[in-house]
């Protein structure tokens, strides 16, 4: 009996805001770290702040059977998700209400499904004021017909096997998440349960071929994705707003907190979705809760930068997309967009073809704006 | 449950055009190919053409000698792909069922129910990584043309409706893997699916003569 309640009385211990709470969601790969006393229950438990403890005042039950009423201490326990010993069931537990449940559904409901929508309408709205305000940036110069390598082989394929799968685990996670609301009184009750149904089968899936990707991802990409001396005077230059040249090494510092954010976020997902996937490895139900709390929130940071990401890839930036299509960019588009990053890889090819071709640095379409490079 | 007519529609008279389409486009296919013949060699042999053919054919499941390396990503996920689908195809449990009531009429034992879920997993991050290829190698994106995504998405929707239809809680997810499964079965013929059969013609070929002239394909 105790073993099921052995969270409450780190629940009542530790008060913690709705903020704490929202942002503890984000640790779950932390979560094992600090044991079972300070399980996820504790955190969903006050995570409401005041109104969480509403349970307290529900009236006791009245269609029961004997004649008086039960004590309010039952009722208080049952509330508190006290296990009991039930006769002729086979719930197992014995606990009749699991109250973190209702917390667990509020914030899903009223925070983590409002917001996220909003977050990626917001989104899409930023991508169409930029496109609105920016236009799509052309090459600043006619093409030299000069190309420089910039992803193997190896990047590219795994950036679209983890991209495919992205879009398939968008779709599928965006209906199980709003179709409910949005698709369910369009539809009807039994269309929209055999999709529901075909959503969640793909989505399981796909998830486990995502994870794979996204390690994989991660550490080939690494490399380039490190702070590098240089990376804050591209924000200093106004990075894309400004149309004045900013400087970068191969990914801006832009491009390299989007990588962070889709390998914290991805490993948050792959976590969680795991925990999901396999529910009784997990005995306490607190942990599913807040793995689906956290999945929510990771994939709908990840999926709001993404249209942003997507959107800058393809129409955005001229010349963006063949890096990733055929491996090589146009010479001009590496010395106007990742100038730093295009010195350092001609330098590289004219060492190794003898020097010759680093006597005709100055022309190259990069050359009048070496002093960004020296500058750093 | 009582069928439904659409799905009885879909299950019934449609599937069994689609495979009479399949059958009789690819007989008539392969005996197209058999009867073009080979022109008459007036030279002396210097081997056996027919020891050539099943060598090439049987040597070439593996890239010979210095190929391997180039082509390493291709034999990998190639396998990885066409191995889980044949087992997809062959052992899925509701496959064998639908084999034995519409087709065979005997049954063989189904794999489990994680073991499909494992080998779909297998076979869809086979396909998805060649897809990967097809579109990021400069080569491949040069040689590819309309058929080669039309026959590799085709199939890789009839493998996803058949993943999604996997809980067997909708009569409608159930016909519409069918109805992808009846598409894939005409369109089979007049494709590059084909390969499915033409691998061993071509590889036969192709080994004959080397065999006559005495050369190890």
């Amino acid at each position: 009996m105790d073993k099921h309640r052995r969270w409450l009385p780190s629940l009542a211990a530790l008060g913690i805001s709705a903020r704490a709470g929202l942002a503890a969601m984000a640790l779950l790969l932390a979560s094992p770290l600090v044991g079972p006393s300070l399980g996820p229950g504790a955190w969903l438990g006050k995570a409401l702040g005041p109104g969480g403890a509403a349970w307290a005042q529900v009236a006791a039950p009245g269609n029961r059977l004997g004649t008086a009423p039960p004590p309010a201490r039952l009722w208080r326990d049952i509330r508190r998700g006290r296990a009991g010993a039930p006769s002729g069931t086979a719930i197992g537990t014995g606990v009749l209400v699991q109250s973190e449940g209702q917390r667990w559904r509020e914030l899903h409901n009223r925070r983590v499904r409002p917001y996220g929508g909003w977050a990626l309408l917001g989104s899409l709205g930023a991508v169409a004021l930029f496109f609105a305000l920016r236009g799509r940036v052309r090459l600043d110069g006619p093409r030299t017909g000069r190309r420089m390598a910039r992803f193997t082989q190896a990047e590219r394929v795994v950036h679209w096997y983890v991209a495919g799968l992205f879009v398939l685990l968008a779709v599928s996670g965006l209906t199980l998440m709003f179709g409910r609301g949005l698709l369910l009184p369009v539809m009807g009750k039994s269309a929209y349960g055999a999709l529901a149904s075909a959503m969640l089968q793909g989505h399981n899936l796909f998830g486990p071929l995502f994870i794979a990707g996204i390690l994989v991802m991660a550490a080939l990409f690494l490399k380039d994705n490190l702070p590098q001396k240089g990376d804050l005077l591209w924000i200093a230059k106004g990075g894309p707003w400004m149309r004045s040249h900013a400087p970068s090494w191969k990914y801006n510092i832009a491009e390299k907190a989007w990588y962070w954010l889709a390998v914290v976020a991805g490993l948050v997902l792959s976590a969680s979705g795991l925990v999901m996937e396999f529910p009784w490895v997990f005995r306490d139900i607190s942990w599913i809760q807040l793995a689906n709390l956290s999945h929510g929130i990771a994939a709908l940071a990840i999926m709001a930068v993404a249209l942003g990401h997507i959107y800058l890839g393809t129409i955005g930036v001229e010349g963006a997309l063949e890096g990733m299509t055929t491996g090589s960019v146009e010479e001009a588009w590496a010395f106007q967009h990742h100038e730093m990053w295009a010195r350092e890889t001609a330098a590289g090819s004219a060492g190794a073809r003898g020097g010759t071709e680093a006597e005709s640095e100055g022309a190259r379409p990069g050359a009048a704006r070496a002093g960004h490079a020296a500058a750093e | 449950m009582e069928t439904p007519f659409w799905l009885w529609l879909i299950e019934g008279p449609f599937w069994l055009i689609a495979a009479t389409i399949f059958v009789l486009g690819v007989g008539w296919r392969l005996v197209s190919l058999l009867a073009l013949g080979r022109r008459r060699d007036l030279s002396v042999p210097r081997g056996s053409a027919a020891g050539g053919a099943l060598r090439a054919i049987l040597l070439h499941f593996i890239p010979h000698g210095g190929f391997f390396s180039s082509t390493t990503f291709h034999v990998l996920t190639g396998y990885l792909f066409h191995l889980a689908l044949f087992a997809l195809l062959l052992f899925a449990a509701p496959h064998v069922t639908f084999l034995e009531k519409n087709v065979l009429g005997f049954a063989w034992p189904a794999m489990p129910r994680w073991a499909f879920i494992v080998t779909a997993e297998l076979a869809f991050a086979g396909l998805i990584l060649l897809w990967a290829r097809r579109i990021s190698d400069p080569v491949q994106r040069q040689i590819t043309d309309g058929g080669d995504h039309a026959q590799l998405w085709l199939t890789f929707a009839v493998m996803l409706t058949g993943c999604l239809a996997l809980e067997e809680a909708s009569l409608a997810l159930r016909g519409l893997h069918m109805v992808m499964v009846e598409l894939w079965l005409i369109y089979f013929p007049f494709s590059r699916l084909m390969h499915a059969f033409t691998w061993a013609l071509s590889r036969g070929a192709m080994g004959a003569t080397f065999g006559r002239r005495g050369v190890m394909p």
